[in-house]
C-alpha cells in the first residue's frame, strides 16, 4: 500500500492533466474540423488560437445562469453534476504510465489498481445516462426529453456489446485489473506481431470502437444531441457553466475511452518490439512510459474528431438496428470464438 | 448556354464491402485527411492569403473592381479645381433621398478654385440612408461625384456617418494618394427625347431637365 501523500499527488496530477487535455481538445476539435472543411477555425486568441478554450471558459462563466420557468429546478441543476461526476471519476482505474522509481520507492502510474477495473468503468459508463436523462427531463422541453430518451435507449443498447467485448478481452488476458492487462501486452505474439490486444481481438477491437463512439455520444452516433433533428438534445435548455459542465464531461469521457482503448488494445505504454525499461533509467522510464501512453491516447482522441467529420450521422432506427442486430450477435460470436481458441490452446 | 445535366440515376445493390461499411469509412478518412493536410500546410505557408478558401480580412483583402461602389468622394480636376457645380442632379436621382446639395456662388476672388460658374456651398450625404446604388454617380453631369474604393464605413457614432463636403473632399484626396481614383465614366447614352409638337403644359419637368442636360 502506498502512502496517502503519493496517492493525493497522483490524483491531483491526473485530474489536472485530464482537464487540461479536455480543454485542449475543444481547441483541437474546432481547428481540426475547420481544417477538414477548408476553413481556418479560431486562430485569433493567442498563438494559433490556443487561448480560445480560455476565452470560451470566460464566456461560459460570465453568462447568465438561466433556469427555465417551468423546469424542475432540482433535477435541472442535478443533471450536469450527474453527467460530469462519473466522467471525472472514471479515469481513476485507467493507468497513465508504467511506474516511477523514486528513492527506491515504486510509484505505479495509476490512481487505483483495483482488481475490478473493468466493472468500475462499465458501471460509471452506465451512470452517465442519468446525467442526460435527468437533465432532459428536468428542462421541461420536448427536444430535451427526446434527447434524454434517445441517450437512454442508445447507451443501454450499446452497454451490452461493450460489456461482452470487454469480457472477451478479460478472457484473453485472464484478469480484470487494467494494470495487469497492460503489463501482459509486452513482447511479441505469434513470433512477429506485438503482443497487443488488437492483434488478439481484431473483431473485438472494431466492436469496441463502435460501442465506444456510441457510449461517448459522438458522431456517427450523436443521436442524443443531433443538432439537425432535436436542436441540441438533452442540453437544449442549458446555458452558462451548466452547459460547460456537460461539454466538458463529454471531452473527459472521450479521454477516458481513448485511454481505455490504448490500455486494452494498443499495448498501453509498450512500444512494439522494444522494451524501454532495459535501456532507460528508472525516472526517465516512468516519464517515457507516460509519454508513449499519452501519444497513443492522443491519436485516438484525434480519431474521434477525424471520424466526426467523415461519417454522417445514422438514422435512429439504424443505430438501434446496428446495436441489436449486428453488434450484439457479433460480440457473442467473438466471445464464443475466443473461448474456443483459449480452450483449445491452453 | 448551359445544357441541363442529364444523368440517369442508377440504382444498384451495394457490394459486400460497402455493406460492411468499415472500408468505406477508411476511404472517407483518407479524403478528410487529404483536406486536413492540404489546409494545414497552406496555413503554415508564409505570406498573405495562403489558404485558398479563406481571406483573413484585416490582413488579406480581396482586390476590388475598378468600378467598385464604396464611400463617395467629390472629385477635383487636374488643376485642383472643384468640379461640383451644385446642380443637385445627384440629390434628384437618389432613391433614398440621402443627398442634400446647396447651390451658391463662388466667394469673391476665389473663382479660380472652382471649375464651374456656380458651386455647391454645402454637400451632405447621409451614409446611414445611402444604399450605395451609384445613381448619383451616374446622374452627375460634371463627373464630380463618385463612389470610391473605400468600403470600411463603420463609425462609433451617428454624427460622422453624415458626410459633409470636407469629408467628401478628404475621401477624394485619400483615394488619389492611394492611386485608387475611379476611371472617368463613359457618358451614358441618353436617348433623344421624341420631338412631338406638344403643348407647353404637357411637358413634364423631367423632360425639361433632360433637355437642359442635353443642351450642355
Amino acid at each position: 500500500m502506498e502512502d496517502l501523500g503519493i496517492t493525493v499527488i497522483k490524483v491531483v496530477f491526473i485530474w489536472t492533466w485530464v482537464l487540461l487535455i479536455a480543454t485542449l481538445m475543444t481547441w483541437v476539435e474546432r481547428r481540426g474540423s475547420a481544417m477538414m472543411q477548408d476553413r481556418l477555425g479560431p486562430n485569433r486568441a493567442g498563438p494559433f488560437g490556443l487561448l480560445q478554450p480560455v476565452a470560451d471558459g470566460i464566456k461560459l462563466f460570465t453568462k447568465e445562469d438561466i433556469v427555465p420557468e417551468k423546469a424542475q429546478k432540482i433535477l435541472f441543476s442535478l443533471g450536469p453534476v450527474l453527467f460530469a461526476l462519473p466522467a471525472f471519476s472514471a479515469y481513476a482505474v485507467v493507468p497513465f504510465g508504467d511506474k516511477l522509481v523514486l528513492d527506491g520507492k515504486e510509484i505505479i502510474l495509476q490512481v487505483a489498481d483495483v482488481n475490478i477495473g473493468f466493472l468500475y468503468i462499465v458501471a460509471l459508463g452506465g451512470l452517465a445516462v442519468y446525467g442526460m436523462v435527468v437533465g432532459g427531463w428536468g428542462s421541461n422541453n420536448k427536444y430535451s426529453i427526446l434527447g434524454g430518451l434517445r441517450s437512454t435507449a442508445q447507451l443501454i443498447s450499446y452497454e451490452v456489446p461493450f460489456g461482452i467485448v470487454l469480457l472477451a478481452v478479460v478472457m484473453v488476458f485472464g484478469t480484470f485489473s487494467l494494470r495487469e492487462i497492460s503489463l501482459a501486452q509486452q513482447g511479441t505474439f505469434l513470433g512477429f506481431l506485438p503482443n497487443w490486444g488488437v492483434f488478439k481481438q481484431p473483431l473485438g477491437f472494431i466492436l469496441f470502437m463502435t460501442a465506444a463512439y456510441a457510449e461517448a455520444n459522438r458522431v456517427p452516433f450523436d443521436l442524443p444531441e443531433a443538432e439537425s433533428e432535436i436542436v441540441a438534445g438533452y442540453h437544449t435548455e442549458y446555458g452558462s457553466m451548466r452547459l460547460g459542465l456537460y461539454l466538458f464531461g463529454e471531452y473527459v469521457n472521450l479521454y477516458t475511452l481513448a485511454a481505455l482503448t490504448v490500455t486494452l488494445f494498443f499495448g498501453a505504454w509498450h512500444l512494439p518490439y522494444l522494451d524501454m525499461s532495459h535501456f532507460l533509467g528508472p525516472i526517465s522510464y516512468g516519464i517515457a512510459s507516460f509519454l508513449v501512453f499519452f501519444l497513443k491516447t492522443a491519436f485516438f482522441l484525434w480519431l474521434f474528431v477525424w471520424i466526426r467529420w467523415t461519417v454522417p450521422r445514422f438514422r435512429y432506427d439504424q443505430v438501434m438496428g446496428l446495436g441489436w442486430k449486428a453488434l450484439i450477435p457479433l460480440s457473442l460470436v467473438n466471445l464464443f470464438v475466443t473461448a474456443l481458441i483459449i480452450q483449445l490452446t491452453v | 448556354m448551359l445544357k441541363p445535366i442529364k444523368k440517369p440515376v442508377v440504382k444498384r445493390e451495394y457490394t459486400f464491402l460497402e455493406r460492411i461499411y468499415l472500408w468505406e469509412i477508411v476511404k472517407g478518412l483518407k479524403l478528410t485527411w487529404k483536406h486536413f493536410t492540404f489546409n494545414v500546410r497552406a496555413s503554415f505557408r508564409p505570406g498573405p492569403h495562403t489558404v485558398p478558401t479563406c481571406w483573413q480580412y484585416p490582413e488579406d483583402r480581396r482586390p476590388i473592381a475598378p468600378i467598385f461602389r464604396g464611400a463617395h468622394y467629390l472629385a477635383l480636376d487636374e488643376k485642383g479645381r472643384e468640379l461640383c457645380i451644385g446642380c443637385g442632379m445627384c440629390a434628384r436621382a437618389c432613391p433614398a433621398h440621402c443627398i442634400k446639395v446647396k447651390r451658391g456662388k463662388p466667394p469673391e476672388g476665389q473663382e479660380e478654385k472652382y471649375a464651374g460658374k456656380t458651386i455647391c456651398e454645402s454637400f451632405e450625404i447621409d451614409m446611414l440612408r445611402c444604399i450605395v446604388c451609384g445613381f448619383c454617380e451616374e446622374a452627375c453631369a460634371k463627373g464630380a461625384l463618385y463612389l470610391g474604393p473605400d468600403y470600411e464605413l463603420a463609425e462609433y457614432e451617428k454624427g460622422p456617418c453624415i458626410y459633409d463636403k470636407e469629408r467628401l473632399l478628404a475621401n477624394f484626396r485619400k483615394a488619389r494618394a492611394e492611386g485608387k481614383l475611379k476611371p472617368k465614366r463613359k457618358p451614358v447614352p441618353v436617348a433623344a427625347p421624341e420631338k412631338k409638337p406638344v403643348g407647353k403644359k404637357a411637358v413634364s419637368p423631367e423632360g425639361k431637365a433632360s433637355g437642359s442636360q442635353k443642351e450642355k
